[in-house]
Parts: C-alpha cells; structure tokens; sequence
C-alpha cells in the first residue's frame, strides 16, 4: 500500500472529472472547512485519502491508511472504498464501487424509468424509451450518473448523443453507453473485491 | 570503454602518513590538533598530476556504444524511487489542472455540437424550402396541364364526338343471331 504518484493521481483525477464537476474538490478537503494552520491532528487524521494497493486504487480516512500500515502487504486485501485500478498500461479504470464517491458530485445525470431499471441493471446500455429525463445541454461522450427516478444511483456510463441529437433518436436508439451498474455487485462477485 | 582509474591518495598513501605525523608530532607538540593541515608528501614523493577524466559526452562516443543500454540508465543526481503526493496543497494543484482541463474539453465540445447543430438546422430549413419550391413547381404543371386539357376538351371534344358518331353509325359491324 503506498500514495499516488503525480502521473497516478493525474490520471485517476482526469477519470474521475469525467463525471463529476468543480466539486471533486470536496473529495480532497476535509468536510470542515478550516484553514490548514488552525487544524487539530483530528481533522488531519480525518482526511480522505488515495492508497494504491495491488494496482487497485482506495479511497479512505487517513487514519484507516495509518492503521492499515501495520498489515503485511500479502494479507492486506481490500481498505477502504475501492474506486477502481490501474491497467497494465497506465490507464485508469473506474469500477462500480466508486459509485458512492462520484454519484454526489455528478455533472451530468440520466433518469431511468422503472421500465428501463432492469435491463440496465442487467448489463444493457440506456436506450431512449427508457429515459424519464435527462441533463440539459449535455455533449456526446461525457460520463454520466444513471439513476432511477427515485434519485437512486444505479450506475454510470457515457452519452452516446448530445441531448439535442438524442430528442430526434428513435426510441429504441441508444442514448447512454454503461461502463458500470450495480448489478455488478452481484454478476461480478467472485472478482469484484479480490483479483 | 574502460573508465579511466581516478587517484585516490588517501588511501595509498595511509602508512607512511602515519609515520611522518608520529615525528612531527615530537617537535610540534602545540600544534597536535591539526595533524592533517602538514602535507608531509611533498617532501617524500613528487605529486603526480592529477589526469584529466573525460566524460563519455566530451568523448563524442556514439550512445549505443556503452555498457548499459541507453534506456536503462538512470539520470544522475535524482532521487531513486517514485515522488508521492499525499499532501493536500499539491493535490489540490493537480485537481485545479484536470478540472481546467476538463472545463475546455466540454466546453469545445459544446461549442462543437452547437455549431453542427446550427449547420443541420440551416441544411433542414435549406431542404424544406427546396421541397416546397419543388411541390409548387409542381402545383404549377399540374395547372397548367389541367388548364390545356380544358382548352383542348372546349374546342376539339365536340368534334370528336359528331365524327364518331356518325362513324360509328356506318361502320360498325352488327352481328344478330337470327
């Protein structure tokens, strides 16, 4: 378990902004907002930070990384919020379990209709018959929060069309790309938390 | 290329150091706490002239040339290892870089998209006119084919009609079963 490099933080901060907007900065600071020389040693032990762990990227409380210190990296198997793992290449991909960290944040939102909540909870992609609303003015291949019409995150995914393109689609048309819903929790169970 | 083998005379020259500084130090016993600041070989043996060593880049030696491959040695005077960023500041730097970059890269987009929106609303609006122009156009023939019509049916109709009747009077073929 170690913290990020420059390149690795840019990369998983790069990924992270495609879905959410300014406010990612919450992620970083504390939820108080004090200025750094007037902080206890609580509210520095209460900030979140990014551990890397087996090319698996964990969000977590600075006291969590600190006690976690203490385990043998071969024991050590999950801490914290997995938000998703590095490939091979470098690249970054976000997993479902990042859902809870970005859903607050969320630029653009797609709402699913309870009609269209199982077939995309089952790995299908959004089509238009199954939108209930959508985000105004949003561009093509931008990520997106997908939730039902409850506000309920169900996963995310990316804008096939800009919205202004997808009010001429025709209903069976694709409006959103899933790259993550939470049905993976139980259709990817076996490799979700543990490689 | 074999490295050129740099002088190192501290350590060759350790013994005989040791000696001198033991003579010396009876006749200069005030000043024992310097011992080193005496260069006692001077006398004994005559300095060599310290050689020049060259780096490989003042040699002009082709980089392939050497025993570590280019790509595998490490630049001298770095730190070894990866350089973390844990600290909140320099985060929040990287962050306001990816969000800035973010920011463009929709924006562009948006732009991009609301151009090309423009362009398929003016080639729609194009398209529409020419439909219309092209249905009137053909209002136009239809009118005026159904007008010739109406002039032709005024004055050729009758005449048609009375030659064929009287044709039809003489040469038609009757047949009666009788």
């Amino acid at each position: 378990m170690r913290p990020l490099t420059d390149t690795e933080t840019q990369t998983l901060f790069s990924k992270l902004a495609n879905y959410t907007g300014r406010s990612l900065t919450h992620l970083i600071t504390s939820s108080t907002s004090i200025p750094a020389s007037s902080k206890s040693k609580k509210d520095e032990d209460n900030r979140h930070v990014f551990r890397l762990h087996s090319s698996r990227v964990y969000y977590l409380p600075l006291y969590l990384a600190n006690l976690a210190t203490s385990i043998a990296r071969p024991n050590l198997l999950s801490l914290g919020t997995c938000i998703g793992k590095f490939t091979k290449t470098g690249k970054f991909r976000l997993h479902i379990t990042a859902l809870d960290v970005i859903a607050p944040h969320a630029r653009y939102k797609v709402w699913v209709k309870p009609n269209g909540e199982m077939p995309f909870l089952y790995g299908g992609n959004v089509v238009k018959a199954h939108v209930g609303r959508w985000s105004e003015d949003c561009p093509e291949h931008v990520g997106v929060v997908v939730y039902d019409m409850k506000d309920v995150p169900l996963g995310f995914g990316v804008t096939a069309r800009s919205t202004a393109e997808s009010r001429r689609l025709e209903p069976t048309g694709i409006v959103t790309f899933r790259q993550a819903d939470i049905g993976e929790y139980l259709r990817d169970e076996d490799t979700l938390f543990a490689t | 290329m074999a490295p050129i083998p740099k002088n190192k005379p501290s350590s060759k020259n350790g013994s005989k150091k040791d000696g001198v500084t033991k003579a010396l130090s009876k006749k200069s016993k005030n000043r024992l706490s310097k011992p080193q600041t005496i260069k006692p070989q001077k006398s004994h043996v005559p300095q060599k002239k310290k050689k020049r060593v060259y780096t490989e880049k003042e040699l002009g030696i082709p980089k392939l040339n050497m025993i570590t491959p280019v790509g595998v040695e490490k630049p001298k005077g770095k730190r070894k290892g990866k350089v973390f960023v844990d600290d909140q500041e320099s985060m929040m730097t990287i962050l306001a870089m990816v969000n800035a970059d973010k920011e463009g890269q929709i924006e562009s987009k948006m732009i991009k998209a609301r151009q090309l929106e423009e362009i398929r609303e003016a080639r729609r609006k194009e398209a529409e006119a020419r439909q219309v122009e092209k249905r009137s156009k053909l209002e136009e023939t239809k009118d005026s084919l159904r007008k010739k019509r109406n002039r032709q049916s005024d004055t050729a109709i009758p005449l048609v009609d009375e030659s064929s009747t009287a044709k039809a009077k003489s040469t038609r073929k009757r047949v009666s079963f009788r």
